[in-house]
């Protein structure tokens, strides 16, 4: 049995090798992470943007550049033709004895604030030198962003897993090879691992690949291989159940689009929402991966949580199997 | 003429479609998730762990202080773990951070490490200046320009500072901006996914299931050109998304919105998109090759709506991926008296770029689409 499952496996990799997988394995994982580590440098800095004019106040010029990003124009029109531009600046203009801040109108509130305190700060000469307070650091150098941009990496890789084995699925049925199966002496369930096998693998080998080269190497990689996996399971069982359902491939990415609003809103309640809201992601499978994923990439994973969120996923696959089980059996007759 | 009678045929034949039942689907979700499950303002909750290592009066007067902004008025016992330590603390609601108040230092810091709050802070009152002294634990990856702010921001009274602050004249270039709620803000970055983005994948299926059953060969004995077969796909790829993205618009902004521009912007991005699906779709001859090559595009054009709900951070790069426009120009468009001429020179940059890419296409599938 077993020999026949890894049969059908390999013949899934020999196929794919020839066009897809290779350049899969060349380029996809490669190329997000890459991206990843483009971006990094200039994730942090998440400051204000104030604009002044050149030569009217170098003292002022020197303050703010150790609390903001400081650019300076040669005249109050250029001044303005650049705060009136689509990001947000904010321009410090002189006004009698003081200054005035102009916006473009458009600004969030807390930046404005943001932009008012500085201007206060400037004007009533609080300095660095005469603080009071004490910082300590951790000496952690990954910043937020980018294990977010990680972890959004890898759940896409899973899905992209899933969306393998509907298309692969989709061209045996066209090829009519599926009908074949039903003469040969490999099982159904044998047939369903089989051709699974490989979303499980490549979602797997793109997670190790993104996160070794963008530098999260000491992170507890057996907890991340039950995660990867975990959510594997239910890509590939998606994937499955649109490559039987569906007659073409266009059917099947209309399908697979709807797995996108789950994901990205899983990820953006657990992001975003307070830890009252967080329930109403419970039933969604990513938002337990995105969250075991979350752990281990801020080294902070244990086994009894990773095996926890694990187990949440394998439940919803479970429920999800069970739900849809007589149509892949119908589709696969 | 020939055109759109291919134009009315392929609708016709897509609207009996699974997928434009998917479509339709699709577009009902999102506005039920917009309408439904997200509220009209999200405010990002923020936690602070604090440790207050001072007299009891000074304690009670900074608690009174939080008290005085607290939604309940009073203050939540809760319970909080960090490695196997479970700890009790005292929880503040305010506006739009949660406030905990941790009795021991060492809890502090430790629930600071694994945690990573906003601020994690030992507080001590220095009894010969009548002050509060702050220590800030710091994760280590804060920019310097923040650490700056954070060593200065209690030199002086924060709220006489605050209330100084206030007094600070702003001028707005153009005061007549509308403001938009969350799930407005929400709308630019769904829409460009559910439109423009997802309209590449589905061209690419589109031309492969044609091509294996045989149609693209029946299209080549009849009098039409390659160019109009393959643009009755994009008109049918555009009149889909203009359907269901009006139609999540009209829902969640209602009469708000700049329809006009919104249809200019819609059909353009939407041609780009598609003549783009179309162009690398013409270098692969299944589904299952172009397949990669499209999802890299898609993830690297989802970029910016990461970027979008990251204010603050915009790299100059970013503005080299065409989604940026799209967003942007959505975001202008929903607000309603937004910067239109943005929202034009976009519209007609996609149109610039997609009849490129269109013509590209045509060049190569001339050459392969019936071998």
């Amino acid at each position: 049995m077993l020999k026949k499952i890894f049969i059908l496996f390999f013949r899934d990799l020999k196929v794919n090798t020839r066009d897809f997988l290779s350049l899969y394995i060349m380029v996809v994982p490669i190329v997000f992470a890459i991206i990843i580590n483009l971006l990094t440098p200039g994730i942090n800095d998440t400051t204000i943007n104030i604009a002044l004019i050149d030569g009217q106040d170098d003292e002022m010029v020197e303050y703010l550049e150790d609390f903001a990003k400081v650019s300076v124009y040669k005249d109050i029109e250029a001044l303005e033709e650049r705060v009136s531009q689509r990001d947000e600046v904010f321009g410090f203009v002189p006004d009698g004895d003081g200054y005035y801040i102009m916006q473009q109108g458009n600004e969030p509130e807390g930046l404005i604030e943001y932009a008012r305190l500085m201007m206060t700060f400037y004007q009533e000469d609080v300095q660095i030198e005469d603080s009071t307070a004490v910082l300590h650091s951790f000496e952690r150098t990954v910043p937020p962003l980018k294990k977010l941009l990680v972890n959004i990496f890898i759940m896409f890789t899973a899905i992209m897993g899933g969306m393998l084995i509907a298309i692969n699925i989709i061209e045996e049925k066209s090829d009519r090879t599926i009908r074949s199966i039903h003469l040969t002496p490999v099982s159904r369930n044998g047939y369903l691992i089989g051709k699974s096998l490989i979303g499980a693998i490549l979602p797997l080998y793109g997670a190790v690949l993104i996160i070794w080269i963008t530098g999260f190497k000491d992170i507890n990689w057996l907890h991340l291989m039950l995660l990867v996996i975990a959510s594997s399971i239910i890509t590939v069982l998606v994937g499955f159940i649109e490559g039987i359902n569906n007659e073409t491939v266009m059917d099947a990415a209309g399908s697979v689009k709807m797995l996108f609003l789950p994901l990205a809103g899983a990820i953006a309640i657990a992001e975003l929402l307070g830890d009252k809201w967080q329930w109403v992601a419970y039933w969604v499978p990513f938002y337990w991966t995105y969250k075991g994923i979350d752990d281990v990439l801020t080294y902070n994973s244990e086994l009894g949580t990773t095996l926890l969120y694990t187990l949440f996923v394998i439940i919803i696959s479970v429920i999800v199997y069970l739900l849809l089980m007589p149509k892949i059996k119908k589709g696969l007759e | 003429m020939k055109l759109w009678y291919s134009f009315l045929k392929e609708l016709k034949l897509s609207s009996k479609s699974f997928y434009f039942y998917v479509e339709v689907v699709m577009a009902a979700i999102i506005i039920l998730v917009l309408l439904v499950f997200i509220p009209e303002q999200i405010t990002i909750i923020q936690k602070e762990y604090i440790n207050l290592d001072m007299p009891d009066n000074v304690k009670a007067s900074f608690i009174d202080t939080i008290l005085e902004e607290e939604l309940d008025g009073k203050a939540e016992e809760v319970e909080l773990e960090y490695g196997d330590t479970v700890i009790m603390a005292d929880l503040y609601e305010v506006d739009d951070s949660e406030i905990y108040i941790i009795e021991n230092r060492e809890d502090m810091i430790g629930l600071t490490k694994v945690d990573r709050p906003m601020i994690g802070a030992y507080l001590t009152f220095d009894e010969s200046k009548g002050e509060i002294l702050y220590e800030y634990y710091l994760q280590g990856y804060e920019s310097d320009r923040l650490k700056n702010l954070y060593r200065i921001i209690h030199n002086e009274d924060l709220t006489e500072m605050a209330a100084i602050a206030e007094t600070v004249e702003v001028k707005a270039l153009n005061s007549g901006y509308n403001t938009l709620n969350s799930r407005e803000i929400a709308l630019p970055s769904l829409l460009t996914f559910n439109g423009s983005l997802m309209g590449m994948f589905i061209i690419a299926a589109y031309i492969f299931l044609d091509k294996q059953e045989g149609i693209i060969m029946a299209y080549a004995v009849t009098a039409s050109k390659v160019w109009e077969y393959l643009m009755s796909k994009v008109l049918v790829m555009t009149s889909v998304t203009l359907i269901t993205t009006l139609a999540i618009t009209l829902a969640v902004r209602g009469t708000k919105a700049n329809y006009l521009m919104l249809v200019v912007l819609l059909i353009t991005s939407s041609f780009f998109g598609s003549s783009l699906g179309l162009w690398i779709s013409s270098f692969y001859d299944n589904m299952t090759k172009a397949f990669a090559a499209i999802y890299t595009a898609v993830m690297l054009f989802m970029l910016p709506a990461i970027a979008y709900f990251i204010p603050g951070w915009e790299p100059f790069w970013m503005k080299f991926i065409p989604t940026y426009y799209t967003i942007q120009g959505f975001k202008e468009i929903i607000i309603g008296n937004g910067d239109m001429n943005f929202v034009a020179l976009a519209s007609l940059g996609f149109l610039v770029a997609g009849t490129l890419f269109f013509f590209a296409s045509n060049y190569r599938f001339k050459k392969t689409l019936t071998t």
